[in-house]
């Protein structure tokens, strides 16, 4: 097959895995609010443990050391991913949830993630600190006996089924009580605790389904290219998934998947496959989050809304009308009826 | 205890770095009422500003070079909100957006600064790199320097806040801003002079913080940004004074906990604070109503 193909493939891939991720934080921002800036932070730990759960013990000699070495086989270790970034979310929201204000929590959630990155940058035993993890073996490839070439196919196209169950789950969930409660959150979560509803635990839960969603595409990344590094998930990479819930329109799950398809995939992946600029050798990879930057601020003004804007639902106008006769000390009780 | 002392000099000097960079964010967010995300890069871009004229295109003397990288850096600021800043703030009456526009400005910057600078670490042309013996504290002229630097400007600022009619037209308008355009300040100047004021503060953070680490790269001022916002909510957000106390807090304790751990932990150390002050005060040790 030429090159052309696998690239193909490739594209498909981040297509995939991106979308997986876009889902993740737009249940937690553009459904229950919840500026998340640490979100590479929960793909980074999702990404970590699927692949030092599938690599076993470093080989001798090889100089890598990291923890919770493990050799299991394909999904027990990206759930394990998942899981473990769940984990991180409940640890996160029982410290950072406490009353604040929206941009009070981003400070404190950016703050999550560039910790994590000085930690396991430094502390070499946990992640390998810098180089990361290099020898993440392909899943399938043994029991398949697949090459490079035929495993990058193989595991775009499995991607892309997985991708479309969590499709199925988190449209499910968007549509349901659960999600319309996100909403109402998002919208006036003071309204929502007068009417007995927990805004903690809502919001834990939005962080957890999100969280699993981030640990899951991590996991997928790291199977992919079978190595991860500090590099790869610095702020600008959470700054990466939000322009793609932005740009493809926040709130709407179809959204989120153009968006992934427009940034990820044409902003950032494709310019990695142009040539250099003669005598500038690096200067597209450099100028791309100038253009991502640009292209985001230059949609929030034109078209806020996105490519696929949110669609109004029915049950949600109902909650704002209940909202707004509340406001006005009305009887919400009616609007029920009607 | 020789040790410890050692590192209360350094803790002097980080706090007066955190101070300036932290007084900067604080001042702008009580005026404009939304957090700046790419305030660590604004600290980069005023250090290789810096750079270019100490060490670059020029050879001037480093604290000369200090003040004309911030002085630029302040005209970029006033630049920024001017253009990209204050309308998205004025059009959209959600936080989001403007935080993610912030955000997003972040990314730009930083990628500019790579294009022009490229990654690899650069380093001021400094003189005076003898440590001295004062008292039981062992520190250069240099870093003498810095902490009368914070020392001068702090002072400054408070007398500022206090003694002219601009400092209080800025504490009236970030108490609230409606009441102080109802009783005739002008506040669209008060911000301009607000953005200048505090892209000049970042701007000189970020050489300060250059020169205190002796090296600077394109990313150096983000990922220093959850020490400055760890002072900034240990304090209060949106407290000029509690930024102040919080920068030398989380400044001394960073550098004395460099004597009990490994040093390149020290860091980390402003975020365990942080999660004890979220634990048991979460506004802050001088919290302001209305602000968090």
């Amino acid at each position: 097959m030429s090159p052309v193909i696998y690239y193909g493939f490739t594209l498909l891939f981040f297509f995939a895995a991106y979308s997986i991720l876009g889902w993740g934080l737009n249940l937690q921002f553009g459904e229950a609010g919840i500026l998340n800036f640490a979100y590479i932070g929960f793909v980074a730990i999702g990404a970590y443990i699927t692949g030092v759960t599938s690599m076993g013990k470093p080989p001798q000699g090889s100089g890598e050391t990291y923890m919770f070495a493990a050799r299991l086989p394909f999904p027990i270790g990206l759930l394990l991913g998942g899981l473990a970034s769940c984990l991180l979310a409940v640890l996160v929201a029982f410290i950072a949830f406490r009353r604040l204000r929206s941009d009070y929590l981003a400070m404190v959630l950016i703050s999550v993630s560039l910790v994590m990155y000085d930690i396991i940058n430094n502390y070499v035993p946990l992640f390998d600190g810098a180089d990361g993890l290099n020898t993440v073996p392909m899943p399938f490839a043994g029991v398949l006996s697949l090459n490079a070439n035929s495993f990058l196919v193989f595991f775009a196209v499995a991607s892309v089924g997985i991708a479309g169950v969590m499709w199925l789950i988190i449209s499910r969930i968007t549509r349901s009580p659960l999600g319309r409660t996100f909403r109402a959150i998002r919208d006036d979560p003071d309204v929502i605790s007068a009417l007995g509803k927990s805004v903690f635990r809502y919001q834990l839960t939005a962080m957890l389904i999100g969280a699993f969603y981030a640990g899951i595409g991590g996991g997928l990344i790291i199977e992919f290219s079978s190595s991860f590094n500090t590099s790869a998930w610095l702020p600008p990479e959470t700054f990466l998934i939000f322009a793609a819930l932005i740009i493809g329109g926040l709130r709407n799950n179809v959204g989120v998947v153009a968006g992934a398809f427009v940034v990820p995939v044409l902003f950032t992946q494709l310019p990695k496959f142009l040539p250099d600029i003669p005598g500038h050798p690096g200067l597209i990879l450099n100028l791309e989050g100038s253009v991502i930057g640009l292209l985001l601020i230059v949609t929030m003004w034109f078209r806020p809304q996105g490519i696929i804007p949110e669609r109004p639902r029915r049950a949600d106008q109902l909650i704002g009308t209940i909202r707004s006769r509340m406001r006005r000390g009305g009887e919400p009780a009616k609007v029920v009826a009607e | 205890m020789h040790q410890f002392w050692l590192a209360v000099g350094f803790g002097l000097v980080t706090a007066s770095v955190l101070a300036v960079a932290a007084v900067g964010l604080s001042l702008q967010f009580g005026i404009t009422n939304y957090i700046n995300f790419a305030y660590g890069d604004y600290m980069a871009l005023g250090a290789y500003l810096s750079w270019e004229m100490n060490a670059g295109l020029l050879h001037w003397n480093i604290w000369l070079a200090m003040i004309c990288g911030s002085l630029a850096m302040g005209v970029i600021a006033v630049l920024v909100n001017k253009l990209v800043l204050a309308p998205f703030a004025r059009r959209f009456e959600k936080l989001f957006y403007i935080l993610i526009v912030t955000f997003g400005l972040s990314l730009i910057i930083l990628s500019i600064l790579n294009s022009v600078w490229g990654a690899e670490v650069k380093h001021y042309t400094l003189k005076n790199q003898k440590p001295l013996h004062i008292g039981p504290f062992l520190l250069t002229i240099d870093q003498l320097i810095v902490a009368a630097v914070g020392l001068v400007l702090m002072v400054a600022i408070h007398l500022l806040l206090t003694r002219t009619p601009l400092g209080k037209s800025m504490r009236a308008m970030s108490d609230n801003t409606t009441l102080a355009m109802t009783s005739g300040i002008d506040t669209r100047r008060i911000t301009t002079i607000t953005w200048f004021l505090t892209g000049m503060l970042a701007g000189l953070a970020g050489t300060v913080l250059g020169i205190t680490s002796a090296s600077i790269t394109p990313s150096f001022g983000e990922t220093f940004l959850f020490v400055i916002f760890a002072a900034v909510i240990v304090g209060g957000v949106g407290s000029v004074y509690g930024a102040i106390a919080g920068a030398v807090i989380i400044g001394m304790a960073t550098e004395v906990s460099a004597v009990f751990i490994n040093a390149s932990y020290k860091l980390d150390t402003a975020f365990a604070i942080l999660i004890l002050v979220l634990l048991f005060r979460p506004s802050g040790l001088f919290a302001r109503a209305g602000k968090a």
